[in-house]
């Protein structure tokens, strides 16, 4: 279509615009700090001799603790990614394979007597207010299930009615969630259940945040899947549970895989809430690198190495990725 | 079908988002009413829409508001240019397209604050490669990080690079699903390639084009990350995003109720600018179908 020298050089310039950078902080990593300080410089062992020592200074943790955020990061990640991976692709399958009717009203009920209930229990009652947040919720909950059952007027939602409930999610600016979030968090740590800066409230809030971008990638996937196996099986009695996992799961295999990985970085990658929600035992990665700068100055060959270390798991997940895509698997869910 | 069974499915998702993800905001959204200040402690105060309010009329505020769009706005719209030119190169089958392709999936996988450090490092005045090939050019010492413009440029710049790749990848996704019989038409009526982009490319990628750009816009307006470690808002605020304000307000500031006003304007903000968005596009969408 186009001319092709133009079309490689752009491809090609591109490519260069996008390595630099890489290529730059990798370089960085091991400059000694007069090749810092001095200007820039670009080639090892011709402007300067390569030296590991910003390594060895970051293992050795004379240079704080890189450790311990990253087996924080790691631990979180991976957690928050099994959970919201099983969550979502179960909500995924319910809404692939069968029908959810739900009244409008219902939820807005839902919604009425959580505020209210709030309220009645916090200024009225005299409770706390994370027990009031709670007994609005055990209030609300049930209310709003069994007016689902009533014959109530107005509009009935379907199944991408729920489906675009859990993506719009994800529109929502975090800092409302996270903002509100701290707020519930110290709340229920003063009734004596730490969830600030704990690996339970880091998961709980990633996985929340994780799920519905499960949902709607694996629909998409599971949508794909032939139902004539699951049929074969119904017909023989194995019970629905057991045709997810044994059958369901496996077929999905690829999609899984990619959903995984596109969780995975996204959580490795976040920021805000860790940076509202913990404050030093579970600090991630994020938010260790945030502080380098200010906390270094321009030691860059020490704050090249921090970077790699949040950078380079992800390289690994963008290449298994790139694996994925070549054979034949395309995004899901993008239309 | 009535199978119980579908209710196990979907509950756990169901609970946990609705717990964690929706159920707090009914207490921030109290929390907006009321004047809560943890420095110095008073105890909460009922004020109704005094901080929303008192919000409005902030210059800080609509300043604010102003630099995020513009971020938001100027960096989506260099993204999607690069990204569908590049999307189409790779489309065009050049060749090592498939090594360009992983290439092209580094920057989005990177962690946004890993990203800004880089930037940071890049754009130094005086130990960083820009300012260096800049110099050599003949222009003077460049203030990147530390003149209001400049600084919002460096953000849109590091935003562009780690974005473009979204781009690129979702516009592929669209070309590829192109029917190839038009384009066997056109080529049957002698249309130039720039004919054909015109008339066939871009109206039909128009929809993915559309999701594409509103998916970016939605998730620009969040931006934190790069600008807490590029600039920290500065100079001066400058270049301050309406999340960065929150966690200043609320984080450093203590002051709640205020907080959670802002970002439930936050949240009407983005909202608005979706349905305005929808509603310009729908009927050139419409058109399509």
């Amino acid at each position: 279509m186009m001319k092709r020298p133009l079309v490689f050089g752009l491809c090609l310039f591109w490519a260069l615009v996008t390595l630099f950078p890489l290529y730059w902080t990798l370089v960085t990593s091991v400059k000694p700090p007069t090749a810092v300080n001095g200007g820039p410089t670009y080639l090892p062992y011709i402007d300067f001799v390569p030296t590991l020592q910003a390594y060895i200074d970051a293992f050795s943790g004379i240079r704080g603790d890189f450790i311990s955020p990253f087996i924080n990061s790691s631990l979180i990640s991976i957690t928050a990614t099994a959970l919201s991976v099983l969550f979502g692709t179960m909500a995924a399958y319910a809404l692939v394979r069968f029908e959810f009717r739900i009244r409008l009203l219902s939820g807005l009920i839902f919604a009425a007597l959580a505020i209210g209930g709030f309220l009645l229990f916090n200024e009225t009652l005299g409770f706390s207010r994370a027990q009031a947040m709670g007994l609005a919720f055990l209030l609300a909950l049930p209310a709003c299930l069994l007016a689902n059952r009533l014959p109530l007027p107005g509009p009935v939602l379907g199944n991408n009615d729920v489906l675009f409930w859990f993506v719009s999610q994800r529109m929502f600016p975090p800092i409302v969630t996270a903002f509100a979030l701290f707020l519930l968090y110290s709340e229920i740590g003063r009734e004596g259940f730490k969830l600030l800066d704990s690996f339970l409230g880091m998961v709980l809030c990633y996985t929340a945040f994780s799920i519905p971008i499960v949902v709607w990638l694996m629909r998409d996937f599971l949508a794909a899947l032939p139902v004539e196996i699951e049929e074969a099986a119904l017909v023989d009695d194995v019970p629905r549970i057991r045709i997810f996992f044994e059958i369901v799961l496996p077929m999905a295999r690829p999609g899984l895989i990619a959903t995984s990985l596109i969780t995975l970085a996204f959580i490795w990658n976040e920021f805000l809430f860790s940076l509202l929600l913990t404050t030093s035992e579970w600090q991630t990665l994020p938010i260790l690198l945030s502080g380098q700068n200010s906390y270094r100055g321009d030691e860059w060959w020490a704050i090249s190495v921090a970077a790699l270390f949040g950078i380079a798991p992800m390289m690994g997940v963008a290449m298994l990725l790139a694996k994925l895509m070549r054979s034949g698997l395309t995004l899901g869910g993008i239309r | 079908m009535r199978e119980p069974v579908k209710y196990l499915f979907i509950w756990p998702a169901f609970l946990v988002v609705l717990l964690i993800g929706l159920f707090p905001l009914i207490y921030s959204l109290t929390v907006s009413f009321q004047s809560i200040r943890l420095v110095p402690p008073r105890p909460p105060r009922f004020i109704g829409f005094d901080n929303y309010g008192a919000l409005l009329g902030d210059e800080r505020f609509w300043q604010v508001v102003t630099t995020t769009s513009g971020i938001v706005f100027s960096s989506v719209f260099v993204q999607y240019v690069i990204g569908f030119a590049v999307a189409l190169a790779l489309f065009s089958r050049v060749p090592g397209e498939r090594l360009f392709r992983v290439v092209f999936l580094f920057p989005m996988l990177m962690a946004p604050i890993a990203v800004a450090l880089v930037g940071r490092m890049l754009f130094h005045s005086t130990v960083g490669p820009v300012n260096h090939f800049f110099t050599l050019l003949g222009f003077p010492n460049l203030p990147f990080l530390t003149q209001a413009n400049w600084a919002l440029g460096t953000i849109v710049t590091v935003e562009v690079w780690q974005w473009t790749p979204f781009v690129i990848l979702l516009m592929l996704a669209g070309l590829q699903s192109l029917p190839r019989d038009v384009y066997e038409a056109a080529a049957l009526e002698n249309a130039t390639p720039w004919q054909q982009f015109w008339g066939i490319t871009f109206p039909m990628l128009l929809p993915i084009s559309a999701a594409v750009v509103f998916i970016r816009i939605i998730e620009s307006f969040k931006i934190i990350d790069t600008v807490f470690v590029l600039t920290g808002g500065g100079p001066g605020v400058s270049t301050e995003t309406l999340t960065l304000y929150a966690y200043q307000e609320g984080f450093k500031k203590f002051n709640l109720g205020y907080t959670s006003a802002l970002s439930f304007l936050f949240l009407i903000v983005v909202i608005i600018i979706g349905v305005v968005y929808l509603a310009v596009l729908r009927p050139h969408l419409e058109k399509r179908a």
